[in-house]
């Protein structure tokens, strides 16, 4: 293949990017491209050892590596091109494409389309000011799932873990099952961050102490990690005097939060949404600029990696659609607003043409509550909690009824009484 | 290991010892630099603020200062020094807002002084001005008092630089070579440290935060140092567009500065709070974090936490406690011959070609014999950078060496030939490698690139990856391999 003749390129190649490829694929776009830094397709899953992968997406419960493998037989089997060991360093305005690799030096693209499926990364230590002295020690969870996972190594023998996130949980009973005393999980809020389901497979079951409403005030140790001061927090997430305790522990895994990765999307011009942390996007995944797509973690961080390939799948198909056709129609009109107690819900606009899916993020846990979007939708909960995005579908019939009505639909979460 | 002699023994790898090594490689005189950590310029070299030819604060100074003169002294010679060493160097100039007449009546009295000295060439800008040169400054600022001549270096890479152009003229380098201590014949110094005796006739103490307890080593404990830390905050890149001067604003409460600045890298660096502290705590308190960011939102209120890639606190050492009307030490020793101490306090990088020149006058009133050194070259290049390479010479490097089509770093786009090239010029360590190449230095702070670094730097020194540190001595990264603690326990 010729570079020129890219129809879709995909950048990344993790449940997000080979997704988006395949799908881009199957709806007739001949020369499709994922272009992947590392030296394998399937992006982070291949350090993801654990199960729970696929159960929604295949109905069956994978580890990330097979998740990634059925993923990457059917990349193989429809042809679609890969560059690995590529990266991607430059995204115009106007869609032209510079990545780098060892093989080619410089090469350059100009994709009829692009789906931009770079996944997320990690809040570090430096953002979360975490006052202390700079020893060696200090890791994402992340990162240390790799380090473990992947190269076979293990940071440290007494490990404290900073946040409930998913990933923190994950590498608690990872680092158990290694024979590493993991102290305490500290969690600022006064509920873990992450899946139900983690944190009694990970937790519970492992007799992992839990500290909610703590939070690491001080690191120590010059050279490698000594000790970590942790204390109280009022509701004001404020450490509380006297409710200081030092635990001994070499490593400080931290679990605080992941970002959507957006360098390349920045870098291109397209709009972002702060909340979502990622582009803003049509229900077709199209970013503000046309023949520009996204899908998955890039967009919004998902809760599951089923989702994460649904949705790349969207832009996929829109992608190839674009290619094959040049125009997709006008965009959609109808912006989606948070409200009361929503965080953040992609897509960020509509047209009203087709079914679609909305991802709710929410701010803060509440009990009884109701989930109204405009006057199309409601649903009453029992509890809403930020750890778990809501999914809400409305069909193309529902949304005919606002056509040319209204151009906002304010999505919002209000209390509400429950009959007992 | 046998007997190392030397004529002048420098101690210190930061900024001044080794501006003063490159100095004294013009001549044809042994020298040897000692550094105690593992690269040169993590003490308060590190630590400084990117910005060199101060302004407003340094208008400031006293001029019977000999700190001014070294200061003022040096404002010509950097540029030049940059580019023969080539490392980057920009004139970004810098705004001392005004917010009221009080203010505004202290920089004209400054504005004049400094016309006087003949290092003038501020200006005042009025209100609208200032906002069409800076859009994202506040409201409150009616003006500003403008110096165009300040400008910004990266400190570190100007060190390292400066001893790698003193290794080719010469100069012999010994890096994690601690001073144990001295002792003193009549004619030379024999200095013990972590790897054996070093005998020399001339001692320049340039230890930085220990250049007091090197010099009471040799009894020549003739001035007084206060520590005082300071604190510095670094913003995404993101923001790097926000503003396109140093911004300095005089700050509302004693013991605090308030300086923000784009640096060489594209990052804003913001400087806030100095206050006595022990020394060698290097730790920052949630405090002095949140002052620092009161602080810098009074200068662009627009700026938020989140933004805050990492923080760190660096330490300068005082001669007296009163933050700004210090004097620095330059001098031969008042008792032990042959002994010259060094330590600018702040703004060392600033003040450093002046002091080279001077300390290399020193060494020739006690004795040091300067005959110029034939094979001297004050050039040195600087190893690629390859995201500030052109594409058709991005292409050129990765056909000689494919290395460099291979990104480790992503948010910074260090590539591996990068990192092996740093290896080659001495780095040893993680953050050697991170100062060298800004591997790590980006937004996720490592996240990504810090398994791979560590595997680069393994193979490359032919030790297994358990052994790499952060920054030396105990800082391993890596304690165990899988299942080694399984195996402990059962």
């Amino acid at each position: 293949m010729k570079y020129s003749d890219v129809d879709v390129a995909v950048i990344g190649s993790g449940p997000a990017g080979m997704a988006a490829a395949i799908k881009a694929k199957e709806e007739g776009a001949e020369h499709v491209l994922i272009l992947e830094r590392q030296e394998q397709l399937g992006g982070l899953l291949h350090q993801c050892v654990h199960n729970g992968f696929g159960l929604l997406y295949f109905g069956q419960d994978l580890t990330g590596p097979e998740y990634a493998h059925r993923f990457v037989e059917k990349v193989r089997d429809l042809g679609i091109e890969v560059l690995l060991e590529t990266m991607v360093i430059r995204i115009s305005g106007d869609r032209k494409l510079t990545a780098a690799n060892s093989r080619e030096g410089t090469i350059f693209l100009r994709p009829k389309s692009i789906v931009l499926a770079m996944g997320c990364r990690e809040r570090s230590r430096g953002q979360l000011s975490i006052p202390g002295t700079r020893p060696a020690g200090i890791f994402t969870a992340g990162t240390a799932q790799r380090l473990v996972n992947v190269e076979g190594f293990i940071p440290g023998r007494k490990v404290v873990i900073l946040g409930s996130g998913d990933i923190g949980m994950i590498m608690a009973r990872r680092l158990t099952l290694e024979g590493v005393e993991v102290k305490a999980v500290v969690e600022i809020l006064p509920y873990i961050g992450g899946l139900i389901r983690n944190e009694v497979q990970c937790l519970y079951d492992f007799h992992i102490p839990i500290l909610l409403e703590h939070t690491v005030i001080q690191i120590h140790g010059e050279q490698r990690v000594k000790a970590v001061t942790i204390a109280k927090v009022d509701k004001n997430k404020r450490p509380v005097d006297g409710t200081e305790q030092n635990i001994e522990c070499d490593t400080l895994l931290l679990s605080v939060g992941l970002i959507p990765e957006n360098e390349l999307s920045r870098m291109a011009g397209v709009d972002l949404d702060p909340l979502a942390g990622g582009p803003v996007v049509d229900e077709r995944r199209e970013t503000s600029i046309p023949g520009i797509f996204a899908g998955g973690n890039v967009v919004h961080v998902h809760d599951l990696v089923d989702d994460v390939s649904w949705e790349a799948e969207i832009a996929g198909a829109w992608a190839a659609k674009l290619a094959q056709k040049g125009d997709l129609g006008k965009k959609g009109k109808i912006i989606l607003r948070p409200g009361r107690n929503i965080r953040s819900i992609v897509p960020q606009t509509i047209s009203g043409q087709n079914d679609v899916t909305l991802y709710i993020r929410i701010k803060e846990m509440e009990e009884k509550v109701q989930l109204r979007i405009g006057a199309i939708y409601n649903q009453a909960f029992r509890v809403v909690k930020p750890s778990e995005i809501i999914k809400v579908n409305l069909l193309q019939k529902e949304l005919n009824s606002l056509r040319g009505k209204t151009t906002e639909l304010i999505a919002e979460c209000e209390p509400f009484d429950l009959p007992a | 290991m046998g007997q190392m002699e030397t004529e002048v023994l420098i101690i210190g790898g930061g900024v001044l010892g080794a501006v003063v090594a490159r100095e004294l490689s013009r001549y044809k005189v042994d020298v040897i630099l000692v550094e105690k950590e593992a690269d040169f310029g993590w003490g308060s070299t590190k630590t400084n603020m990117c910005i060199v030819c101060q302004g407003a604060d340094t208008l400031e100074f006293r001029p019977e200062y000999h700190r001014s003169k070294l200061v003022w002294d040096s404002m010509p010679l950097t540029e030049p020094l940059c580019q023969e060493i080539d490392v980057p160097f920009k004139r970004v100039g810098e705004l001392a807002l005004i917010r009221n007449n009080e203010e505004l009546s202290k920089f004209q009295k400054l504005k004049s002084r400094a016309e006087k000295i003949g290092i003038g060439s501020h200006k005042f800008l009025d209100q609208e001005t200032l906002r069409q040169m800076e859009p994202h400054v506040t409201r409150q600022a009616i003006g500003a008092l403008y110096d165009p001549n300040i400008a910004i270096v990266d400190p570190v890479r100007l060190t390292i630089a400066l001893v790698e152009n003193a290794g080719q003229n010469g100069v012999k380098v010994m890096r994690e070579t601690e001073v144990l201590g001295i002792s003193q014949k009549v004619n030379e110094f024999e200095v013990e440290t972590n790897r054996g005796p070093i005998k020399c006739r001339f001692i320049v103490n340039a230890a930085g935060t220990s250049v007091d307890r090197i010099a009471r080593l040799v009894n020549s404990d003739d001035f007084v140092l206060y520590p005082i830390r300071g604190y510095v905050g670094i913003f995404d890149k993101n923001l790097g567009g926000l503003i396109e001067h140093e911004i300095h604003m005089r700050p509302d409460a004693p013991g605090q500065m308030n300086i923000i600045t784009p640096s060489v890298h594209g990052n804003l660096f913001f400087g806030t709070t100095m206050q006595p502290a022990r020394r060698g705590d290097y730790s920052t308190t949630r405090r002095i974090a949140q002052i620092g960011l009161q602080n810098v939102r009074k200068i662009i209120p627009d700026l938020s936490e989140k933004d805050i890639i990492n923080s760190f606190a660096g330490f300068l050492m005082f001669r007296n406690w009163e933050v700004g009307w210090h004097e620095c030490v330059v001098q031969a020793s008042l008792k032990v011959p042959r002994f010259i101490s060094i330590c600018i306090g702040y703004p060392g990088v600033s003040a450093a070609p002046a002091t080279a020149r001077e300390v290399t006058e020193l060494l020739r009133r006690e004795g040091l014999r300067l005959e110029t050194n034939p094979g001297f070259s004050p050039f040195r290049k600087a190893p690629p950078v390859f995201n500030k390479l052109s594409e058709e010479e991005q292409m050129e490097l990765v056909t000689k060496d494919p290395g460099y089509g291979h990104v480790v770093c992503r948010c910074e786009t260090v590539t591996e030939g990068e990192i092996v090239e740093a290896l080659r010029h001495g780095a040893t360590t993680l953050d050697g490698i991170k100062f060298r190449t800004r591997a790590g230095m980006g937004r996720c702070q490592g996240g990504f690139c810090t398994p791979r670094v560590v595997k680069i730097l393994a193979r490359e020194l032919g030790i297994p990856e358990e052994k790499i540190t952060k920054k030396g001595r105990e800082s391993r990264i890596l304690l165990y391999k899988t299942k080694e603690l399984l195996g402990a326990e059962l």
